[in-house]
């Protein structure tokens, strides 16, 4: 188990240093020009323009630009804003938190509602339960984040005023936007889980389970769903990266502070340090919960346990 | 049953670790929600104190006034910092930390007398030596100036007469510097919180304004508070001391749903820019008011490129103007609540010509008739073409957008099929690659909020050698010499003549197509009294109260 883990964790860093160069390539070689973006173009002067290129060093060759950038972040130096001389390191560590909150109650909400619904779905098969986890389903895929948001603001602030519209000044503020990254979560979690249930629940070994007179309550919540919860995780731990990238979405919408905001600005303006800091915090974060799927298939399925201890 | 109960323990662990986490992302003094903060403003007894909320519809890039690039920096950085001089509504300039001043006869130094017993907010003295300090900042490479560059030409140097007299030299004389100098953007800082900041001054900005920074949360508000000893306001406000309020926080709400969404829930008190559509609703919500303000300088233009064929022949520019219909675009797009613009300058700006008004109406079939006589032929698919080219025009727009900017490019490719042209929209985010690095357009708008008509120079004045070029890449000798009398004619009168004759021609000319005068909007509650707009359209908070 401990082996795995370490050859896991060695390859995760790859896939991080990967991350990091594929970003940096990419945003230089996208068309723009920072230095343009961060002097008024119709007051600049040609030679102020130049100044400022030398000075953030984007006269020098790409290699040697990277290396620059690779070196110092190393060392833990992240690199400053292009655009306000912000340092890259506690901007991130700042919003980190607002983000991961958000993420974690959307998190929750999604699979709350979507292996409820989608177990009960499943054994309350074409009945009213059915219908209506289908249509939250349906609806939670279907719809684009941005509108839910304003929907879920129209009713829940302007109409209600249950909840502020926007802000991150503590939990009530959080309610609506995990609410809209929620629903989605839960259209996909849903429709997994309904669908695993109905294979396992068909399988020979529920068959012998009741027939050695085990209660349906047990059969269902002891044996069907650990059995159908195996591929569900695996969608939820791909989801929880999607709600880190709906983020960006969700915190424009409703005004949050996070890191979704910090790289959405940072890449309207080619703010590279910035982008690069934040990709680089976010691999990180994939790849934890990649691995934490792969270790909560040992828990869930002693199958999977006694393959690695072999 | 174990298992479940288990799961549940570990899904309450989470929850729990949630809200720690959301507490932790909270704003210093986390309990203080938005809604709680609005409801301060409703239980404050008296129309003195209380907080106001206004909601920016962008992030203010920096609050030191002389890096900034955004307009929506100002709304914020004027509540901090003040100027030498004021302009009013009419043009005229006033004193403001400068009594009064006087110029040479020829035209290149004026010397200022400046206001005694005035103290930043950091207790450093305001004096000659500050002022001198700032205008050299502003040319000083390593401060990175942005607009206040452009503003301050052409300045060169200033002498301390004594510890209140400043005598500040100018390469060439302008009739604009004084006007400019009344900008934010030239807003004065305290030269010993400069020093110590550096290029961080932006995050602790320190002024002589009505109020005095607090905090800024990145993306979130922007918190400043009453200046006490504040008694120097400037003739456009009613109160010139301490401002009513305690605070106004603003809140930074990107999108626009949720900035009135927010206004119309009593979360914030005042939200900026309103959407057209939303306009309407809210001039018959019995809770909240309109405010609304026109900007002042270039109206949003398009212009076209002229170094590039067919665009340098007048006629088919003419033709591009008869067959656009200005009106029917901003009445579709604004709904009546944008005004139409004529000219290249917007009305309410030293030598607006107000005679251009009407002067352009849709004619397709003088449109027509222009283009048949130019030799441009209409082929089997409806566009134009000589010499086997077609008539093509490269619109570019930028993205996203902005005031429905996209649309207006939309409208005008299905105006100008009628007679034959062919347009290609393109939109893009990066207009600094696209139009000022390639120059790659036929036609592209912009606009710029600006207190003098000198404005015109940067847009339509041949570009000198090595330059960057201009916008409309104009080159005529007429209007060359106008732009520079204009810039340095002392008597109003004339001056107001020079800039009818400028505006008269690049209509005559068609070398631009004016469309629209943006209004900034504000939606506040009815419980605010006293949001006034400066000469620019920037909003001013000296004279706001709160009703409880």
């Amino acid at each position: 188990m401990v082996q795995t883990i370490l050859s896991r964790l060695a390859t995760s860093l790859l896939v991080i240093f990967g991350a990091s160069v594929l970003v940096y390539c990419i945003m230089y070689l996208l068309p723009g020009d920072p230095v343009l973006l961060m002097l008024d173009p119709s007051s600049a002067t040609p030679e102020m323009i130049e100044n400022l290129r030398a000075q953030l060093g984007l006269d020098q060759p790409f290699y040697i630009q990277f290396a620059n950038y690779f070196g110092d972040m190393l060392r833990g130096d992240f690199g400053k804003s292009m655009i306000n001389s912000d340092p890259v390191l506690p901007k991130i560590l700042e919003h980190f938190p607002a983000t991961m909150a958000l993420t974690a109650l959307s998190s929750i909400i999604a699979i709350t509602i979507g292996i409820t619904l989608g177990v009960l779905s499943a054994i309350h098969r074409n009945g009213v339960i059915d219908f209506v986890a289908r249509l939250v389903g349906l609806f939670g895929i279907s719809m684009p984040t941005f509108w839910t948001g304003i929907l879920l603001i129209l009713l829940f602030s302007v109409q209600l005023g249950w909840f502020p519209a926007m802000g991150s000044d503590g939990f009530s503020s959080l309610v609506l936007p995990a609410a809209t990254l929620g629903l989605v979560g839960a259209g996909f979690i849903v429709r997994m889980v309904r669908n695993s249930m109905l294979e396992v629940i068909n399988e020979p070994f529920i068959v012998a389970l009741r027939a050695k007179g085990l209660s349906e309550r047990a059969i269902m919540y002891g044996h069907a769903l650990r059995n159908a919860l195996i591929p569900a995780v695996t969608v939820i731990g791909m989801l929880i990266g999607d709600l880190l990238a709906g983020t960006v979405v969700v915190e424009t919408v409703f005004s949050r502070q996070g890191i979704g905001r910090i790289i959405a600005d940072a890449l309207m303006a080619k703010d590279l340090p910035v982008v690069q800091g934040v990709v680089f915090f976010t691999s990180i974060i994939y790849v934890v919960l990649n691995l934490l799927v792969d270790i909560s298939y040992s828990y869930i399925d002693p199958r999977v346990r006694r393959a690695v201890r072999t | 049953m174990n298992r479940s109960i288990s799961w549940m323990k570990y899904m309450a662990l989470a929850a729990v670790l949630v809200m720690v986490l959301s507490g932790c992302g909270a704003a210093a003094g986390g309990s203080a929600n938005g809604a709680a903060q609005a409801s301060g403003g409703e239980q404050g007894e008296q129309a003195e104190g209380g907080n106001l909320t206004f909601a920016l519809a962008t992030s203010p890039d920096t609050l030191d006034p002389h890096r900034s690039g955004l307009a929506v920096t100002v709304r914020a950085i004027r509540t901090i910092y003040d100027n030498l001089v004021v302009q009013l509504p009419d043009g005229s300039i006033k004193p403001w930390l400068a009594t009064e001043w006087s110029v040479s006869e020829d035209g290149k130094s004026y010397t200022f007398k400046l206001r005694e017993g005035v103290k930043f907010h950091d207790g450093t003295p305001f004096n000659a030596e500050a002022v001198k300090y700032n205008l050299d900042r502003v040319i000083d490479p390593a401060t990175k100036a942005a607009n206040s560059l452009a503003l301050i030409r052409p300045y060169s140097s200033s002498e301390v007469i004594d510890e209140y007299t400043i005598k500040v030299n100018l390469d060439s004389p302008s009739q604009a510097f004084l006007g400019n100098l009344s900008q934010a953007l030239l807003g004065i800082v305290s030269p010993t919180a400069a020093q110590k900041y550096g290029d961080q001054l932006g995050k602790n900005p320190v002024g002589t304004g009505p109020y005095t920074f607090v905090k800024w949360d990145e993306n979130a508000d922007i918190v400043v508070a009453k200046n006490k000893d504040y008694n120097w306001g400037p003739e456009t406000v009613e109160n010139k001391a301490a401002p009513h309020v305690d605070t106004i926080t603003f809140k930074i709400v990107p999108e626009e749903a949720t900035r009135i969404g927010s206004v119309q829930s009593g979360q914030v008190l005042a939200a900026e820019t309103v959407p057209p559509q939303n306009i309407a609703a809210l001039k018959n919500d019995p809770n909240q008011q309109l405010l609304q303000a026109n900007t002042v300088g270039l109206p949003y233009t398009l212009f076209f490129n002229l170094r590039k064929a067919p665009w340098d022949d007048v006629k088919v520019r003419q033709a591009v103007q008869s067959a656009v219909d200005v009106e029917s675009i901003v009445k579709t797009l604004y709904l009546g609540n944008y005004e139409r613009a004529w000219s290249a300058l917007s009305p309410g700006i030293l030598g607006y010509d107000a005679s251009l008004e009407g002067s352009i109406n849709p004619d397709i079939n003088k449109a027509n008739q222009l283009l048949d006589e130019q030799g441009w032929v209409k082929g089997a698919d409806g566009i134009r073409a000589k010499d086997g080219q077609k008539l093509t025009l490269r619109y570019v727009d930028g993205s996203p957008n902005r005031e429905k900017r996209n649309d207006i490019a939309a409208i005008i490719q299905q105006q100008l099929k009628q007679v034959g042209i062919a347009v290609e929209v393109e939109i893009t985010k990066d207009v600094a690659t696209v139009i000022y690095q390639n120059w790659d357009y036929d036609l592209y708008g912009n606009s710029q909020v600006n207190s003098d008509p000198n404005a015109l120079y940067a847009f339509y004045h041949t570009s000198a050698e090595g330059q960057r070029p201009t916008l409309s890449g104009l080159s005529d000798p007429k209007i060359d010499e106008l732009l520079e009398q204009g810039a340095v004619e002392s008597d109003a009168d004339k001056r107001v003549e020079i800039y009818n004759q400028i505006q008269q021609y690049l209509i005559e000319q068609a070398v631009i197509l004016p469309i629209y005068v943006f209004p900034y909007t504000v939606a506040a509650s009815k419980k605010v009294e006293g949001i006034k707009f400066d000469s620019l359209g920037y909003p001013l908070f000296n004279d706001v109260r709160i009703q409880p």
